[in-house]
């Protein structure tokens, strides 16, 4: 994997847009500038929004890896 | 994105949700997001409205199918606790459109909390949806 320390989980696993997106959103507001969360996604749709929603938020998106269908993302707070 | 209007007519069960789940994305990117309701949709704005939303015609049979769907993929599959959470993200403001809440007897005796208020389509058009970054009709 990744070998990225996670500060936190989210595990949206099974979810589907919207909600990856939206859980993920209220999961950074939690935590602190350079924070890290992973977040676990099934949806595919993830692989585009969740980068996309990274850059416009300001996000810095660390890893994505995929691995038996299940989606890993890293993400660093930084706003 | 800063700004997105969003216009919704069309009131199917199915057919609402997409415009639902549109500004529920952008309300996680703190996009602001004002959203008109006219025409039938209108009636999405009062809790028996919006509990009586069903789909219509050669998809009604599969009403069952796609709300089980709707609540798998994690979101309310009732529209009042969609428009619940839109209105808790901070960042969407639901208005209704004058004409249709007097056609379709949508008021401020029946019109849901959440509502900002039942407004003039002129003013929706010029203050919201002509400065708004985007515009979706729905």
């Amino acid at each position: 994997m990744s070998g990225i320390t996670a500060t936190s989980t989210l595990d949206t696993s099974g979810k589907c847009c919207p909600m990856p997106i939206v859980e993920t959103n209220k999961a950074m507001k939690a935590l602190d500038l350079g924070d890290i969360l992973e977040i676990i996604a099934t949806d595919t749709g993830t692989q585009k929004d969740i980068p996309s929603w990274c850059e416009r938020t300001g996000q810095t998106l660390l890893s994505m890896t995929e691995e038996n269908g299940v989606l890993h993302y890293h993400v660093r707070k930084d706003r | 994105m800063k700004s997105l209007a969003i216009v919704i007519r069309d009131d199917s069960y199915d057919k609402i949700l997409t415009p639902l789940v549109f500004a529920y994305l952008a309300s996680a990117e703190q996009t602001q997001v004002d959203i008109l309701f006219v025409n039938w949709a209108v009636k999405a704005l009062t809790v028996e409205g919006a509990a009586s939303l069903r789909m219509d015609g050669r998809h009604a049979a599969d009403e069952a199918m796609v709300r089980e769907n709707v609540a798998k993929a994690g979101l309310p599959n009732d529209i009042y606790e969609i428009l619940k959470a839109l209105k808790a993200s901070g960042c969407v403001n639901f208005y209704a459109c004058s004409l249709a809440g007097a056609i379709f007897g949508v008021n401020e005796g029946n019109l849901i909390p959440e509502a900002e208020g039942i407004v003039g389509a002129s003013w929706f058009l010029n203050d919201k949806a002509a400065p708004a970054d985007h515009c979706q009709y729905f």
